[in-house]
């Protein structure tokens, strides 16, 4: 199948392009295009060319990783599209095919799916006290320090119920929750795409030279977490 | 002698009035305002050549006093009916008119600037419309003072209300984009310090003199064209407004600080023409404007025998193009009215 | 700047918003750094307003945060929304009370395709019948939480301690608000005054005695981005969208900035600290930063609650100069104290002033 008509079988590019008449009103509020070398109205643009080169291009690039899918833009566009939608179309079917390995920002999935994705599927949480680790979130500052290191106190301070069993803010969810959403992912897809970020990570890992000897590639997620070439903003 | 009744007393209305009482008809002329004469009771200058508005009002006026035939200002029409071949008319005020044929010339209305939201008309004070200038631009008024004081930037909007599906208008209202770069002259005119900027998508120089005109706003008068369609303003603290587009031509976006902005609103049917279709039980467009029977031939035809229409309640159209259509309805009626 | 045209656009952009018998879902982020906000936001309804909100401990994330950096496709999502809305559906409620923004655009979004497509529906029926043997009925009405604080605005002010002025001098206090992108952006229509002007915010600080400054980059997002804040090395992105804020309000010398969102104010109050600790720099008066409210930490201090109980400790950037405004009694001793009013381990507050 060609690149354009997988596109086209996700709903949310079905939602996100009618036509583009190139008027940069979503460029002109993006905030990824203000502080990326990013234009989301170029996006538009190379799909609706149907360009196929182009389109593959585009899912091999760091472009599609830049937008923060605010949705700023489709409050705006006098065409009703949203190219927020339509990267979100790019970047699913960039994993699928493994593409998103190509890019520096593409290659960040790996460490968002093993924290962000694990915590869903085994914790019931997109995020929890213990991922925000000092050394990883220097900007929670020093009070983010102090409740990370005393988080059980500080968080029955203010009635949370932190693990425990029950209601309340940072329950533990039950397990039989847990298994309804591991489920959920067994049908949906859910882990299907995880598989394939894994996947492809490990290829990509390996071609760059990191070792495998440890599974988890720990060494290529820092370096992903980490690296940025510095080449990615407007000049 | 055969009876016209002609509903809508623009500039439209006035011409075709003219011509069929000189093919020798007798007819009515009826008004919702209280002067003839539409949207040109408003405008300064028109383009392309900058004949003030004034003038082609009262030489149309001046034609209409020589011509005899009946006025109604004030007037709406209430129902009409037909019955063997006669439109019988009854208006709000009580005349029952019998008509041998209708003309519907009751044109268009300004799009609402507040339901573009993100521009914020009429809650940033230095926001204006196209029409707010014009009436700005007319003798006698005071530019400066509404202009906020000495106004040392000013940004025109492009396509305020066409061309814009979350507006609800998908078509282009054709004569704003000349009529940006006419206002854009005429306040450098006056204000020779002034930067001014026109943020644009497609520049629809589609007349006659229209490109040179723009020629001039560039060459003559320094005025900047930038491709980009505005995506919002907001008021700082000193009134002036902050605005966002994009350069699509470079591929930046462009935040610029102006000190007045004017959207140039689009036309839409409005209410005056809705009415007049429901009451005349003729068929509009999606987009409100009233359908003509064909684009080519039948463009003075509307979707049922006997009643015409003349000018922009069809489609927007310059001056220019209201009075020929205008004229060339008479000429339709004259024709039609022969054969029965 | 003119109400007229603001006041046309509240009146177009009313809501429907339930107004009783909610069933309560949370919100990840805040329950991770504003846990005394969702209390606090289920004691006012509860012991101030005497309404019926019900939660399940078996709700779970939305799973919005990894839809959104897009690790979890849409299929995924929609079903685990499909079982929340089960779960509601058990319960015996029909409106659903929504405390993060994330969730509430993709409820909305996800209700929407429905309505569009419906095969879709018939999709995630199967999906969730097949994984977890349970059915469903869509919502009535979808409000989120700060919708229903703006509801119950003046129910809340008839009870009031503090009113959200200077209580030395009882002029108004100065306050921007922030909205929550993923509120109103995608469907204007759902949110409290729309997408350009939410009214919110603005209905709740001026029925409480605040005066709400309208700035030029206040629909600007404040740069979370999710992936673009997640990772970081991308966290730039995240910092130069909040400064820009920062440096567009600053000149009207807000005494606080109010947000409805989950992760907006805790991006507001920590990139502060951030900027300061980096260039020196801060945007509040007499050299300390602006303190950034949850709404129903708002609310909480007008009702004459605890700082600390609401955990406004957990702030980086200190709000007791909004307190001292308020007039507000509160013990600074406690600020950092555990249940059993001992200090818990200690701050290291490394030259932070702000
Ligand atoms: C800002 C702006 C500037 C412009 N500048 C220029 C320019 O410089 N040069 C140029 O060529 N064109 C210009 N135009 C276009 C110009 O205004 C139109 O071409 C012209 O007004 C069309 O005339 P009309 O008679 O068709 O409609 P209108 O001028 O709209 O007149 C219609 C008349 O019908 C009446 N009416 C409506 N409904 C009813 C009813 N139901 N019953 C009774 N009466 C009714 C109305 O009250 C009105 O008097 C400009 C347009 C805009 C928006
Ligand atoms: S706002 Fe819409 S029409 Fe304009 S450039 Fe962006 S996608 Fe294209
Ligand atoms: S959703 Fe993406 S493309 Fe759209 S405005 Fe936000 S960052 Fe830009
Ligand atoms: S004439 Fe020009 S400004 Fe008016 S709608 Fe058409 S393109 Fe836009």
């Amino acid at each position: 199948m060609q690149l354009y008509e997988q596109l086209t079988q996700d709903i949310r590019f079905e939602e996100g392009l009618n036509s583009c008449m190139n008027c940069g009103i979503c460029t002109a509020i993006c905030p990824a295009a203000e502080f990326y070398d990013y234009d989301p109205r170029m996006i538009a643009g190379i799909v609706q060319s149907k360009d196929e080169s182009q389109i593959e291009e585009l899912l091999k690039s760091d472009a599609i990783w830049y937008c923060g899918e605010c949705m700023s833009c489709k409050t705006r566009c006098p065409r009703g599209n949203c190219t927020g939608l339509i990267i979100m179309a790019l970047r699913s079917l960039s994993q699928e095919l493994g593409f998103f390995t190509e890019s520096e920002k593409g290659r960040q999935q790996l460490v968002i799916k093993r924290v962000i994705g694990e915590n869903i599927v085994y914790r019931g949480y997109c995020i929890l006290p213990e991922n925000l680790i000092p050394e990883l979130h220097p900007e929670q500052g020093p009070v983010g320090e102090w409740i990370f290191e005393n988080r059980k106190e500080v968080y029955k301070r203010v009635d949370a119920n932190y693990c425990g069993e029950g209601t309340g803010a940072l329950r533990k969810i039950p397990k039989e929750s847990l298994d309804e959403i591991y489920q959920i992912f067994e049908i949906t897809g859910g882990f299907e795409r995880f598989d394939q970020i894994e996947h492809f990570s490990k290829l990509k890992a390996r071609s760059m030279g990191f070792s495998d000897v440890d599974e988890e590639f720990t060494d290529y997620i820092n370096h992903t977490y980490t690296t940025n070439n510095g080449k990615h903003n407007r000049p | 002698m055969k009876h016209i009744v002609i509903i809508g007393g623009g500039i439209a209305g006035m011409e075709s009035a003219c011509a069929l009482t000189d093919a020798g008809h007798w007819v009515t002329l009826i008004e919702k305002e209280a002067q003839l004469g539409g949207k040109l009771n408003q405008w300064s200058f028109l383009f392309p050549d900058f004949t003030p508005a004034e003038k082609i009002k009262d030489t149309l006026f001046d034609k209409c006093q020589e011509r005899d035939f009946s006025i109604l200002l004030k007037t709406e029409v209430k129902s009409v009916q037909t019955h063997q071949k006669k439109f019988n008319i009854e208006t709000f005020g009580g005349q029952k008119l019998e008509a041998d044929a209708v003309v519907v010339s009751s044109g268009y209305e300004l799009f609402d600037a507040r339901r573009k939201e993100e521009y914020g008309y009429k809650i940033y004070d230095h926001v204006i419309t196209s029409a707010d200038l014009e009436k700005l631009l007319r003798p006698g008024s005071d530019l400066s003072v509404a202009a906020g004081k000495n106004p040392k930037r000013i940004a025109f909007v492009h396509c305020v209300g066409s061309r814009d599906e979350k507006s609800g208008n998908h078509y282009c209202s054709k004569v704003c984009c000349i009529t940006g770069v006419k206002q854009a002259i005429e306040l450098k005119k006056r204000l020779p310090e002034a930067e001014i900027f026109c943020f644009y998508m497609d520049l629809r120089m589609y007349g006659k003199h229209f490109e040179e005109l723009y020629r001039e706003a560039q060459e003559k008068f320094d005025i900047q064209f930038i491709r980009g369609r505005l995506s919002e303003a907001a008021e700082k603290m000193d009134k002036s407004l902050l605005i966002k587009a994009e350069d699509t031509l470079s591929g930046r976006p462009l935040k610029m600080n102006v000190d007045l902005l004017v959207l140039l609103v689009g036309m839409e049917a409005g209410k005056g023409t809705a009415t007049a279709a429901a009451k005349c039980s003729i068929e509009y467009e999606d987009s409100g404007f009233l359908k003509t029977n064909d684009t080519f031939l039948f463009s003075n035809f509307s979707s049922q025998e006997g009643i015409f229409l003349a000018g922009s309640c069809t489609a927007p159209m310059s001056v220019n193009d209201t009075i020929l259509h205008a004229r060339s309805a008479a000429m339709e009626v004259n024709s039609w009215l022969r054969k029965q | 700047m003119q109400n007229e045209g603001k006041q046309k656009i509240w009146k177009d952009y009313q809501k429907e918003i339930a107004d009783d018998h909610y069933f309560y879902v949370r919100s990840c982020i805040r329950q991770n750094f504003f846990p005394g906000s969702e209390q606090t936001f289920l004691k006012i309804l509860r012991a101030e307003l005497n309404k019926d909100i019900f939660e399940n401990p078996h709700h779970t994330t939305c799973s919005g945060i990894g839809y959104h950096s897009d690790i979890v496709p849409f299929d995924t999502i929609q079903t685990i929304v499909a079982r929340q809305f089960a779960l509601m559906t058990e319960a015996g409620y029909r409106n659903l009370a929504v405390s993060c923004i994330t969730s509430f655009g993709i409820y909305n979004e996800i209700i929407e395709t429905w309505k569009e497509f419906p095969n879709e529906l018939e999709k995630i029926r199967n999906y969730l019948k097949k994984a977890t043997g349970r059915e469903f009925k869509i919502p009535q009405n979808v409000s989120h939480a700060s919708d229903i604080i703006y509801k119950f605005r003046e129910d809340i002010f008839a009870r009031k301690k503090y009113s959200l002025t200077n209580h030395e001098t009882g002029k108004p206090l100065k306050i921007v608000e922030h909205i929550g992108c993923h509120y109103a952006k995608m469907f204007p229509g759902k949110g409290v005054g729309g997408a350009e002007f939410p009214h919110v915010l603005v209905g709740m600080i001026e029925s409480w005695g605040g005066e709400v400054i309208d700035y030029p980059e206040r629909r600007h997002c404040c740069g979370f981005g999710f992936r673009q804040y997640l990772v970081m090395s991308n966290r730039g992105y995240s910092i130069s969208n909040s400064k820009k804020k920062f440096e567009s309000m600053e000149p009207y010398r807000p005494d606080a900035i109010a947000s409805n969102c989950p992760g907006c104010p805790m991006f507001l109050d920590r990139w502060q600290y951030v900027i300061e600790e980096m260039e020196g720099k801060t945007y509040g008066q007499n050299g300390r930063g602006i303190p950034v409210l949850t709404y129903e930490e708002m609310a909480g201090l007008v009702l004459g609650y605890d700082p600390w109980d609401m955990g406004m400790q957990m702030h980086q950037t200190d709000v007791e100069p909004l307190l001292d405004k308020m007039g507000i009694e509160y013990n600074p001793d406690l600020k950092y104290a555990g249940k059993d009013g001992k200090q818990i381990g200690q701050v290291k507050m490394a030259g932070c002033k702000c």
